[in-house]
């Protein structure tokens, strides 16, 4: 049982809507003008609370999932991870860098995936300055920047 | 009539006319190439439009979702993988036909029947949306929310393989809606400490996450691969194959048309349909499967004729049919538009401006696919570990775009992550995005429903409308519910769209 994923999702539904609805204990049900903001969350978070149990149960009698064909496996776990770790160093860095060499760095992890480090680095480059240069300047959107404005 | 002349002026400006030609390109690669939708593909290039004039941003939308159905075909043919999932079917026959080096006729019914599908779905959207509208501004609050509930339940009944699944991902939708300030207080709901939450959760993020990186996540797991096309030669038919191409192209409008109007009926639906129903019609339906003409025909003009008959609810009554209506909902809203039956009266050129777009764009894309149909194949040869980092790329600035804001961007990596994980699980993804994006509107008319009938919901079923919306929606909960049971769900009707 506990390596059927339906089980864990199940689990994570059911702190979501638990969230909800508990937490609309904190808002008014009925105003003195109308219904109050906990009206919609005490029923909407209390269907899914019950539904998310409901979905424990069935993944438990009707067909358990292996936790397994839910994580990539091999080579594809490798490349999975290496797009999570790409945007996660990206969230990290940017920041102290700006986008530009964030992505830069982003992207060159992202590409190492299917060709030699000198194309990598040549198509992060390109792709990161295009894209900055885009939206920079032609669609006027402020990426954060570091000191040089890249 | 007035709104009519400006609109298709203001579509035949040079700006409009560029837009409509850069939507229908963007729309003909995200069907081509791997590992991308309509969904997918409008989300990721949503955030392109915000410096745009309204009206452009919404027919270089549109563009990219009409164009998508073409492209989608061209893979389907060549090499026997559908670009988007209402092409799947073509794979049928229009690989057979390219085996038999007839690749060039199947790309050329294909386009035909899709322009001529797609332009009398379009002159039915002119001709319906107007008094639908009007019909539609008599409707209250409560009839608005009965008419939210059914097209909700008919999605949450149509899609995905199990009821339940459906209903946890319509009401993740609503819950999520729920997060922000509270319509009729101000009151802020569930931000948690987060300020960027206070105005709700953005939507961009949300469907970049859930039909963009998701999709790019699995593909990259499955290790696509780039695929040499074979040549594209000749674009018509036989003399004697003419007869019955056309007969599956006016089945296949009336086919795509009708279910066009009706939510939660995806676009794969009428392409099953209308290939089922050429095979009943035909002679010989052992061909089919062979390499029958009538086998791409029918169904690729179901599809474009779908696609112009669901945006007729979103126009005229503001509720979106598909995960990529909801997509070009999000965009009217936040340009500032309010899809529904005010939209023809306070926006009327923008209305036709949009309308006669379609008109052009068809016929761009009808003259992309037929001359240059060997070009956009050999767009299959650009390999997917060269294009995925590009569009993530786009994807984080787009997201960044929407408040300025590294949060956006984590909000679409944990979205895609959901994404990821519900894929896996078999939870479909068009109830969440649905359910989220009208949750706001839905809970608005919910509340002020209320407030007329002092707090009693089921004064709602007192009123001759609302009253039959919300018995329909309760019959057709119930049938999906007994089908369910008894395990009778169709499956091909599941999560698609991507």
């Amino acid at each position: 049982m506990i390596k059927n994923a339906g089980l864990w999702i199940g689990l994570l539904f059911v702190g979501f809507s638990g969230t909800i609805f508990f937490g609309a204990f904190e808002y008014a049900y009925y105003g003195d003008y109308g219904p109050g903001p906990g009206l919609l969350p005490r029923w909407l978070g209390g269907s899914l609370f019950l539904l998310s149990i409901l979905f424990i149960i069935d993944s438990v009698r009707n067909g358990a999932i292996d936790i397994r064909k839910l994580l990539p496996q091999g080579r594809g776990l490798k490349k999975v991870g290496a797009v999570f770790i790409a945007l996660f160093l990206f969230l990290v860095v940017v920041p102290y860098v700006g986008y530009t060499l964030a992505s830069v760095l982003m992207l060159f992890i992202l590409f190492m995936g299917g060709y030699k480090w000198y194309s990598s680095l040549f198509f992060a480059l390109c792709v990161s300055f295009t894209v900055f240069y885009i939206f920079k300047y032609l669609l006027s959107v402020p990426l954060p920047v570091n000191s040089l404005g890249i | 009539m007035e709104g009519l002349v400006e609109g298709i002026a203001t579509a035949f400006t040079l700006n409009n006319l560029f837009f409509c030609l850069i939507g229908v390109t963007f729309g003909m690669l995200v069907g081509i190439l791997p590992g991308l939708g309509p969904s997918a593909g409008t989300a990721v290039l949503l955030p392109l439009t915000f410096g745009m004039e309204p009206v452009s941003a919404i027919i270089m939308l549109s563009g990219i979702y009409y164009g998508a159905m073409y492209g989608g075909t061209i893979t389907s043919v060549l090499i026997n993988t559908p670009g988007e999932a209402a092409s799947s079917i073509t794979c049928i026959d229009g690989y057979p036909m390219a085996q038999q080096g007839r690749a060039g006729v199947a790309l050329g019914v294909a386009g035909i029947g899709s322009f001529i599908g797609g332009t009398i779905s379009i002159i039915g959207l002119a001709l319906i949306g107007p008094p639908l509208a009007r019909l539609a501004l008599k409707f209250g609050p409560p009839e608005f929310f009965a008419l939210m509930v059914l097209g909700m339940t008919m999605v949450i009944g149509l899609m995905g393989k199990s009821l339940l699944r459906g209903l946890i991902g319509a009401l993740i939708g609503l819950n999520l809606a729920l997060i922000g300030m509270d319509p009729m207080t101000g009151m802020v709901r569930y931000s948690f400490g987060f300020e960027q939450l206070e105005g709700g959760l953005d939507f961009v993020p949300l469907v970049m996450g859930l039909f963009g990186l998701s999709e790019i996540l699995l593909s990259v797991e499955d290790e696509l691969k780039a695929e040499t096309p074979p040549k594209v030669k000749g674009l018509f038919p036989r003399r004697d194959e003419w007869p019955g191409v056309l007969a599956a192209i006016i089945r296949g409008t009336g086919i795509g048309f009708v279910l066009g109007l009706f939510p939660g009926t995806n676009s794969v639906i009428p392409t099953i349909m209308s290939y089922s129903v050429e095979k009943k019609f035909a002679k010989d339906p052992s061909r089919f499967g062979h390499g029958a003409i009538e086998g791409v025909a029918g169904p690729e003009t179901a599809n474009n004729a779908y696609c112009g008959a669901a945006l007729i609810p979103l126009f005229t009554l503001g509720i979106p049919s598909s995960p990529t209506i909801a997509i070009l909902l999000g965009a009217f809203i936040m340009h500032g538009l309010t899809p529904g039956p005010q939209l023809f009266q306070k926006n009327p050129e923008f209305v036709w401006a949009v309308i006669a777009s379609m008109f052009i764009g068809n016929a761009i894309l009808l003259f992309m696919n037929l001359p240059m149909a060997g070009f956009w194949a050999k767009m299959l040869m650009i390999p997917y570990k060269l294009l995925f980092p590009i569009v993530i790329a786009v994807a984080i600035v787009g997201s960044y775009s929407v408040n300025n804001s590294m949060f956006e961007v984590g909000a679409m990596i944990v979205f895609g992550i959901v994404g990821y994980v519900f894929k896996k699980m078999e939870i479909p993804l068009a109830p969440v995005v649905l359910t989220f994006v009208l949750g706001r509107i839905m809970e608005d008319a919910l509340l002020q429903s209320l407030i007329i009938y002092r707090g009693n919901f089921f004064g709602l079923f007192t009123r001759p409308l609302a009253g039959s919306l919300l018995w329909l929606a309760i019959i057709i909960f119930a049938l999906s519910l007994w089908a369910g049971i008894k395990h009778k769900k169709d499956s091909l009707a599941s999560d698609v769209e991507m």
